[in-house]
Order: structure tokens, then C-alpha cells, then sequence
């Protein structure tokens, strides 16, 4: 059993007919890793079933060696801010993060410091006094991750932490994911957006229909991302003549009439091969009005593994 | 034991100002309005006979049946009421005396005297057995039940609805101890109410007694009386609180538990011994002092549902209740492990 990994092994689970995740075997070493996929797809269950507030219908969870069977054990490495939006009733920011310090062991005394110093990190110290009831949702977002990172966790487990923050909070926000990274420290967090997470994650774990769809370091990731078809409109008056003389010169995989009747639709592979080839054909004579590419932004590269995995 | 201790600090505020408490106070509080209210009817009555006539309570016990209502408005004098009515062939008529401290009417049929009967102004064996009735057949019955039944159901429902259940659940701390946590916040608070409410209806018919009656009580067995009163109350509390907090865990209705937990506490006095012992009422009426009237002229629904099993002793019924309750609680641990934030099917 390894104590510095978060492990799913084969963990399947199911919300009585309808698929949470499946067959999920994940070995996640410690910085920074993002799961990564559209609404519905299991990121919060996996989240879930990593803080055991739900439990596998088969397979098994250890966090760090911590079954989520134990949780006087796994929490008190592991700090979780989910995404439901509720606190308790009449609570104030100050006394729900100091609430949950008490419940870890801290004297009074200790306990009042660490939610102050907590509330400070995520810049709320104005607020603390305040019920949460009367937060922003952005403030609400930040005193659970206050209360989540108070007993200083191993393990920072953050559902869609980035979500209705300010840019400057942001920034300050993933400041502090890469300090807890840089310390040895778990941060697993959830967005359905790679572009949020491609730019501070060691790791990101693709995840569509409640399977994993890719997973692995950044880089690798993203290499996999530059390896897929691109798609091009040709804007064009003869379409069909276009596709002739493209299946001839370039690598293509697809060429199919804009139903819009824009031009022509193209998929290919090599880009730089197509590049020279659109080059020779409209120097040859045919008229080529504009080349522009359809999936340039990262969600379309996303769009195309979680197809891939489906 | 610090955790528990914990958990039920931060979870008692809950326990006693939830939005739902008000009709919680309200039912534990209902008996000594009740009483209160009583005291408030005897002291009225207490004044307005002191102004009247009084007639000697021998003048009245020499009358034999059959006496004229000639002669008795002579040997008594003028009645404080006269009522007369004819039903079929007979004529009634009632002359109301009183006596210093009781209330006497004297019942003629066709012009002779049928009946005297006599009423206590206030008897305080008579209101002491009223207490018993009100207190097994609604305090015991239906407020400390319902009241229990708000307060401890909402202990892990009212956050599954509320949606911040989750927050226990990431605190490191196991679902055994958080079970028993939340129990005792339930505990300390329905205790608090409702053995406040018992010593209060307690005080509260203590209060309008006279000193005679009251010093004679408290030499005796008033102590004792409020001592089990009370108890009975907290008991009742531990083990309804028991159930509901288990039912909590696992319905999302509240009044399917309810129901059924009425009708099973209802039907108590008719099932076999051994069923009987799976009734919290039944160890609470063994702890009650003085046994409650029923009337037998009730009808036969009201019986069946008023009348008491078998009684255990008071140490039986103690230790019955409290292994009851610890069963019903370890069963409820066993279920908190399994369970899981589900906020979706609310």
C-alpha cells in the first residue's frame, strides 16, 4: 500500500441505474492534478468517493495509504470543499471554520487562530464576523476553501475551486495550490474547463461518462491534444473541385460541403503538409477566399478525446 | 468522549432554537397552561363561594331520602341554586348548599328527595389523579413523542435537507461518535424542555393547593412524585429520541415513523410480553407514581388504546428502557457508517 498515492482500484459506482464512474483505476502522486470533464461526467463522485461521503459499489479507495472507511483517520489529512453551496444555518464564516477545527482537536485558543489565519489566506478576514448566509457566492466559495485548508491537509480535495472568483482571488488561489503542491501535498480539484487547469496542473485526468478518458502529466496530455485532427473551413466557390484536388496533394482524412454553404470542411493530421498544399492549389488557379480553423481553442481538442472516449 | 462532547456543543443551540422548536415549547408547556389555568378556576371559585352562605354540613347529612322539598328548604334555608325541570311524568328539581368547603346538591324527584350528592369546592386527591391522566395520556404519550419527533428526526434529515450534513462527514471524527454526539445535543435539549415542562405543570398544580394540603404532600410524597414525574419525562425523551434519530437516518418522511411508532406504542398494552418490552410507553407508565384513571364507561377504542401493559418494576422498566434505547443506538451507528451524502434524492 503506498502512503504518498491517492489509488482507485477498479472502482466502479453506480446511482442506482445511473452510471457515477466506472472501472476507475487511477494512481495519483502528489501536486497538482485536475480532473477534468463536462457536467455529469463523475468528477464530484470521484471527489466523493475520495472524502467517503459516498462508497464504491465495487472496487477500492486509499488515500495515502487511508481507507475513506476511517474517517477519523482520513480526515486529518484530508481537506475537502465541495460544491454544495449550503453551510449551516446562522453560522458565521469565523465560527464555521473554527467549528471544524474543534471537531479535529484544537483547543478553543488554537482552533480561533488557525480560522483566522485560514480566513486571511483566502482574504475574507472583513467578512468573518458576517453570517455566511450573507455572502457572495464567490465568498461562499472561499470560506469553504478556508475551512478546507485550516487543519493544513495533506490532501486538498477542491470541487470546481476556481468557480465565481474574482481574477486578482484567483490568482492568489492558485498561488496557494502550487504552495501546498511545491510541499508535497495532494491538490486535487475539478473544473470542466482545461484551459482554467492546463496552466498550473502536473497532472490532469480527462474524465466523460463516468470513465477516464486520458490521464497522465500535462505535457503528455497535451502532445496527445496536438496529435488530433485538426478541422479547417475553406472558404470557396467551387467546393467539390477544392476536395479533388486536396484528396490528391495533401493527407486528409475528411472533406466535406459546408451545409452552411460557406466552402468546404476539411479534417486532417498534417497541418503543415495541408498548409503547403492549400499553398500549391490556390497559386494553380483555384480561388480560395479564406483558410479558418475550427478548433483551434482547447475545449474543441477536449471535445475531441472525450469523443474519442465515448 | 471529548468529541461527543464536541459535537453536541456545537450541535445543542440547533437542538433548542431549530425554526421547527416553537411547537415543541409549545406541547411541553401545554400542561402547566393547563394547570395553571385550573389554579386560576379554583381561586375564582374559592372567592366567590367565600362570599356566600354557607350551611352546615350536618343541617344537610341529617335530611333522609324522601324528605319534602318543603322541609328541606326549612331545615336548610334558601338554597344558593334552584333548578327545576320535568322529564316524562317526573318532575326534577335540584337545591345547590354549600357546606364551607363543598359543594352539595340535593336531587328531588316529584317533591322527595332522591339523591345528595357532594362535590369537594377543590380536592387535591382529585387533581392529583388528573395529573396522572394528563400526564401519561398526553404528556408521555403525544408531547413527549411528537416533541421528540421534531427534534430528533431533524438531527441528520434537517441537515440532508438543509444540504450540510457533508460538513460532519469531513470532520475526522467516526460515524459512531457522531451519532451519539448529535443523540446527546437531542438528549440534553428534549430533556431540558420536557422535564422543565413536567416540573412546571408539577409546580403548577402544586401552586393553587392550599397550605394544608401542600405541607401534608411535601412531608410525604411530593418529593418523590416530582422526582419520578420528571424522570419518567427525561426517559421518555432518551428513548423516543432513540427512535426517531435512528428513523432520521434512514426514512425521509417523518410521518411514516410516526405512525407507525404511534400505533405500535398504542397496541402495546394488547401484544404478548415479549413484544411489550420493545415499547418505550411501557417502561414509562411502570416509572409513573401514580397510576393513571381510566374510565370504565369509556369506549371500548379508547380502552384498548388508554390502557397500560403489564407493569415492571421501576428498576426494570429503568434498565429496560436503557437497554432500548443503547440497542436502538447501535443500530443507528451501524447505519451512519453505510451512509452517504445523497443530497440529490431530498
Amino acid at each position: 500500500m503506498s502512503h504518498d498515492l491517492i489509488l482507485f482500484d477498479g472502482v466502479s459506482r453506480f446511482y442506482g441505474e445511473v452510471l457515477g464512474v466506472n472501472k476507475v483505476d487511477l494512481r495519483i502522486p502528489p501536486g497538482i492534478t485536475s480532473l477534468v470533464g463536462p457536467n455529469g461526467s463523475g468528477k464530484t463522485t470521484l471527489m466523493n468517493l475520495m472524502a467517503g461521503l459516498i462508497h464504491p459499489g465495487r472496487g477500492s479507495v486509499f488515500v495515502r495509504g487511508i481507507s475513506p472507511f476511517a474517517p477519523e483517520k482520513l480526515m486529518r489529512i484530508l481537506g475537502y470543499a465541495t460544491q454544495y453551496d449550503a453551510a449551516p444555518r446562522g453560522i458565521t464564516g469565523f465560527d464555521f471554520v473554527r467549528a471544524g477545527l474543534l471537531l479535529h482537536g484544537f483547543s478553543p485558543a488554537e482552533a480561533a487562530r488557525r480560522a483566522e489565519a485560514a480566513i486571511a489566506t483566502v482574504a475574507l478576514t472583513h467578512a468573518a464576523p458576517r453570517k455566511i448566509a450573507a455572502y457572495s457566492k464567490g465568498m461562499r466559495q472561499r470560506i469553504r476553501l478556508a475551512q478546507a485548508i485550516a487543519h493544513d491537509p495533506a490532501v486538498l480535495v477542491l470541487d470546481e475551486p476556481l468557480n465565481g472568483l474574482d481574477p486578482l482571488v484567483r490568482a492568489e488561489t492558485i498561488a496557494l495550490f502550487r504552495d501546498y503542491a511545491a510541499r508535497g501535498h495532494h491538490v486535487i480539484l475539478s473544473s470542466h474547463v482545461l484551459q482554467e487547469v492546463d496552466v498550473f496542473s502536473d497532472q490532469v485526468i480527462l474524465i466523460a461518462n463516468g470513465r477516464i478518458v486520458a490521464e497522465g502529466a500535462i505535457r503528455s496530455v497535451r502532445e496527445e491534444i496536438h496529435e488530433h485532427p485538426s478541422q479547417f473551413l475553406l472558404q470557396c466557390r467551387q467546393p467539390a473541385r477544392l476536395a479533388a484536388l486536396l484528396f490528391e496533394q495533401a493527407d486528409i482524412l475528411e472533406a466535406r460541403i459546408d451545409p452552411a454553404g460557406s466552402g468546404l470542411r476539411v479534417l486532417t493530421r498534417q497541418r503543415a503538409a495541408f498548409a503547403d498544399a492549400i499553398q500549391r492549389i490556390a497559386l494553380g488557379g483555384v480561388a480560395i477566399d479564406g483558410v479558418l480553423p475550427m478548433d483551434e481553442n482547447v475545449d474543441a481538442l477536449y471535445e475531441y478525446l472525450i469523443g474519442g472516449g465515448q | 468522549m471529548n468529541q461527543i462532547w464536541i459535537i453536541a456543543r456545537l450541535e445543542i443551540r440547533r437542538a433548542f432554537f431549530s425554526r421547527r422548536a416553537l411547537w415543541v415549547y409549545l406541547l411541553a408547556l401545554f400542561p402547566a397552561a393547563l394547570f395553571l389555568g385550573r389554579g386560576v378556576s379554583v381561586n375564582y371559585d374559592r372567592r366567590e363561594y367565600a362570599a356566600k352562605p354557607a350551611t352546615p354540613a350536618v343541617i344537610l347529612d341529617r335530611l333522609p331520602l324522601g324528605t319534602t322539598e318543603a322541609a328541606a328548604l326549612a331545615a336548610a334555608g334558601p338554597p344558593l341554586r334552584d333548578r327545576t325541570w320535568k322529564r316524562g311524568q317526573t318532575t326534577h328539581r335540584s337545591l345547590q348548599y354549600f357546606d364551607g368547603s363543598n359543594r352539595v346538591w340535593l336531587q328531588f324527584e316529584n317533591g322527595a328527595l332522591k339523591t345528595t350528592r357532594r362535590l369537594p369546592l377543590h380536592s387535591f386527591e382529585q387533581d392529583s389523579r388528573i395529573y396522572a391522566g394528563v400526564f401519561q395520556y398526553f404528556y408521555l404519550r403525544l408531547a413527549v413523542f411528537f416533541g421528540c419527533l421534531g427534534i430528533f428526526i431533524n438531527l441528520f434529515r434537517g441537515e440532508m435537507i438543509d444540504k450540510s450534513l457533508h460538513y460532519w462527514f469531513l470532520a475526522p471524527v467516526r460515524r459512531e461518535i457522531l451519532v451519539l454526539g448529535k443523540y446527546c445535543a437531542g438528549l440534553i435539549a428534549a430533556a431540558a424542555i420536557f422535564g422543565g415542562g413536567a416540573l412546571l405543570s408539577f409546580g403548577a398544580l402544586l401552586s393553587y393547593q392550599t397550605a394544608a394540603d401542600v405541607e401534608a404532600y411535601l412531608r410525604t410524597d411530593a418529593l418523590a412524585h416530582g422526582f419520578w414525574y420528571v424522570l419518567a419525562a427525561v426517559f421518555g425523551c432518551a428513548g423516543y429520541g432513540s427512535v426517531f434519530l435512528a428513523a432520521g437516518l434512514v426514512l425521509r418522511n417523518p410521518i411514516i415513523p410516526a405512525i407507525v411508532m404511534l400505533l405500535w406504542e398504542s397496541i402495546n398494552g394488547f401484544l404478548p410480553e415479549l413484544l411489550q418490552k420493545l415499547s418505550v410507553l411501557h417502561y414509562l407508565q411502570s416509572l409513573c407514581p401514580v397510576p393513571a384513571p381510566l374510565d370504565p364507561s369509556a369506549p371500548p377504542l379508547a380502552r384498548m388504546i388508554l390502557s397500560p401493559a403489564a407493569p415492571s418494576s421501576v428498576w426494570a422498566a429503568l434498565l429496560g428502557l436503557v437497554a432500548l434505547t443503547a440497542l436502538v443506538l447501535w443500530a443507528a451507528t451501524r447505519t451512519a457508517r453505510r451512509l452517504e451524502i445523497n443530497y440529490g434524492a431530498e
